[in-house]
């Protein structure tokens, strides 16, 4: 039996200080946070691109946001405080507490919880993500690190897919990826969802994505979107001939607990808090269809 | 060989008298015709004998229903956090029946794994369970259909026969030795005759319980048919209303919750349900469960497959409670079968 007193407090999170955020569109929101505690940003052992943390409200609620900002790692110097970056959609009670707070409010953090992009294994392979609306969250921490360390991999093409011009995210930062060598991003509205002076493609992304005809060869393609875009996507992605082990995604089930133990994210044996929530679509195809 | 003991009723009784100087005693109470685990002041409170089962298993005791896991109060600008007090209290869990002592160890591997849940270890740790071997099996029951015992010792620090006038006392783990301590003064040693009552308690209950045994392979099948349009009629009846998983000693959902005023807060977590349809609902309006049919057939999933292998126990325990309690009629082993022959017969994909 464990020692009750050696076991901290899973539940308890750290305080975090909003010290900026950005408006991506009319509801959603980039935050950028910094610990209120130096003694904790200092303990803070950062995270993986792909991992997700829990977000408290005081007196509204926790939710999950997927870290957003690219891989931060302690390297011991003073200076280094850790920012934590997410990005999230007011649409219910916690987000809606959390769109109506300023800059130098409190809130809560805990994580980093769940696996992460298996980025190390993507070297000199050329990749594809694949983002619809609100899923590129869940791409930005992977794409920044891709691109920041561009040279260790081939052709990064970025595909950024939104219901109209309005709900675009990333809109201010697209320019800046587009200029590192070798990235080229693409970005596409659904049909009706475009505006006179439109630039970029219009169409649902699987579709804009067959009409890029990238070649599966040594690709790997990452995406995070609705269900509904997933499923279409993979269908997309099997009839131009990607594999389903060369297909990365993320499962996003409600969550409550971050470590396994609520019980609400299973899909089967598979508890996407603690054993996802980036899985392969090889991965996904093993799991009973309830996500 | 640990040593067993041969009380009478009066000598278990003064035993569960002198458990009281140092623990808290929760044991099966009588209240308004109803068994209930509760705590009590003094033996007498206690229904000793097995007449049948608590409505409720004790589960609540190492997982309330509902509990602060922090609290916290706003102070000028920011907020300062605050750990619940940990338990500390010394609890003894008297005359738990052997399905709801293995349900106990069913959520141990749940909280106790992987990131430990702090308050529940404690609990734990600070908790013995005195067993109580089952004579008679009530209509409901059915633990030697899945694989348990009414003797069954998983999750027993102490276990209780009954033998004819009296008991047999049987301390299994250190926890339980400790717990006996130097009380047996005044004891009689139990002879081998009284250790076969055992193996004839097992018989006469196992003979009492009239279900098909629930087949460890059939794990498989229902995994496969995961989508066989069987499911829809199965769970017709369910009116989603839950009481079987708040019932069940192995269930351990739960929700999380924050309550709060403008001056301080908590945040709280509670018992839930996988058959709830708000449970697995996305803020998006997503929900991947959403019918009764897919919720439904998570419990029973949750409960009778997805597991590593064979030899790992089904996390239904066969308490009977789900079934005896359910408003719709609804039964956990008949829904199993029912399933299970309709995967068989019509494929696995059948009707989806």
């Amino acid at each position: 039996m464990p020692l009750a007193e050696a076991v901290s407090n899973p539940y308890q999170p750290s305080l975090v200080r909003i010290q900026d955020y950005s408006d991506e569109t009319p509801d959603v929101r980039t935050l950028r946070l910094q610990f209120v505690d130096d003694d904790e940003a200092g303990a803070f052992a950062g995270w993986e691109p792909g991992q997700f943390g829990q977000f408290t409200v005081f007196g509204a609620g926790e939710s999950v946001f997927a870290l957003a900002n690219a891989p931060w790692r302690q390297n011991g110097g003073k200076g280094n405080a850790p920012t934590i970056e997410c990005t999230f959609r007011m649409v219910g009670k916690v987000t809606s507490a959390l769109r109506a707070m300023s800059k130098g409010q409190v809130i809560g953090f805990r994580g980093p919880y769940g696996n992460h992009f298996p980025i190390d294994d993507w070297k000199g392979k050329d990749l594809v993500f694949i983002g619809g609306g609100i899923g590129m969250a869940a791409l930005r921490s992977a794409m920044l690190d891709v691109i920041n360390r561009k040279s260790e991999f081939g052709e990064v093409v970025i595909l950024n897919g939104a219901r109209s011009v309005a709900d675009m995210v990333y809109t201010d930062e697209m320019p800046g990826w587009q200029e590192v060598d070798g990235v080229r991003v693409v970005r596409t509205v659904d049909p009706g969802g475009e505006t006179e002076n439109w630039d970029g493609q219009v169409g649902l992304l699987p579709n804009v994505f067959e009409s890029l005809g990238l070649d599966p060869k040594n690709r790997i393609v990452i995406a995070c979107g609705p269900p509904i875009m997933l499923h279409y996507l993979f269908l997309s992605l099997g009839k131009v001939g990607y594999s389903p082990d060369q297909v990365v995604t993320t499962l996003e089930n409600k969550m409550k607990c971050g470590i396994g133990h609520c019980g609400r994210c299973y899909v089967g044996p598979f508890s996407v808090c603690r054993d996802g929530p980036v899985v392969t679509w090889a991965e996904l195809n093993q799991l009973p269809k309830d996500y | 060989m640990d040593s067993s003991w041969k009380l009478t009723e009066a000598q278990l009784r003064e035993w569960l008298q002198s458990l009281l100087d140092a623990n808290s005693v929760i044991a099966p109470v009588e209240e308004d015709g109803v068994l209930l685990f509760r705590r009590i002041a003094s033996e007498d409170q206690a229904v000793v004998e097995p007449s049948g089962k608590t409505r409720w298993s004790p589960k609540e005791f190492l997982f309330p229903r509902s509990e602060a896991l922090y609290r916290y109060n706003f102070r000028g600008g920011t907020v300062q956090l605050e750990d619940p007090p940990m338990p500390e209290e010394h609890q003894v869990l008297f005359g738990v029946r052997s399905c709801d002592a293995s349900g106990l160890v069913r959520l141990d591997e749940i909280f106790l794994s992987g990131t430990r849940d702090r308050l529940y270890a404690a609990r734990r740790e600070n908790t013995t369970v005195v067993s109580t071997a089952c004579a008679a099996a009530e209509p409901e029951c059915f633990c030697t259909a899945v694989g348990y015992s009414p003797v069954g010792e998983e999750g027993s620090d102490v276990q209780l026969v009954p033998l004819d006038g009296g008991w047999m006392l049987r301390p299994l783990t250190d926890k339980g030795r400790e717990l006996v301590g130097d009380a047996t003064d005044g004891w009689s040693a139990a002879t081998a005759k009284d250790g076969k009552r055992i193996a004839e308690i097992e018989r006469t209950v196992a003979a009492q319980i009239e279900r098909s045994p629930v087949n460890r392979e059939w794990s498989r099948v229902l995994e496969e048919g995961f989508e066989h349009g069987a499911w829809d009629r199965l769970a017709q009846h369910c009116l989603g209303c839950s009481v079987c998983a708040y019932v069940c000693p192995s269930c351990s959902c739960f929700d999380m919750n924050h309550q709060a005023n403008a001056w301080c807060g908590e945040q709280c977590r509670s018992w839930d349900a996988c058959t709830f349809p708000l449970f697995t609902h996305h803020a998006s309006g997503h929900n991947p469960r959403k019918t009764k049919q897919e919720r439904y057939r998570q419990r029973v999933l949750h409960k009778f497959a997805f597991r590593e292998g064979d030899d790992e126990p089904f996390r239904c325990v066969g308490c009977g409670r789900c079934v005896a309690l359910c408003p719709a009629g609804l039964d956990i082993v008949n829904t199993v079968a029912a399933a299970v022959e309709a995967i068989r017969e019509e494929g696995a994909d059948a009707a989806r």
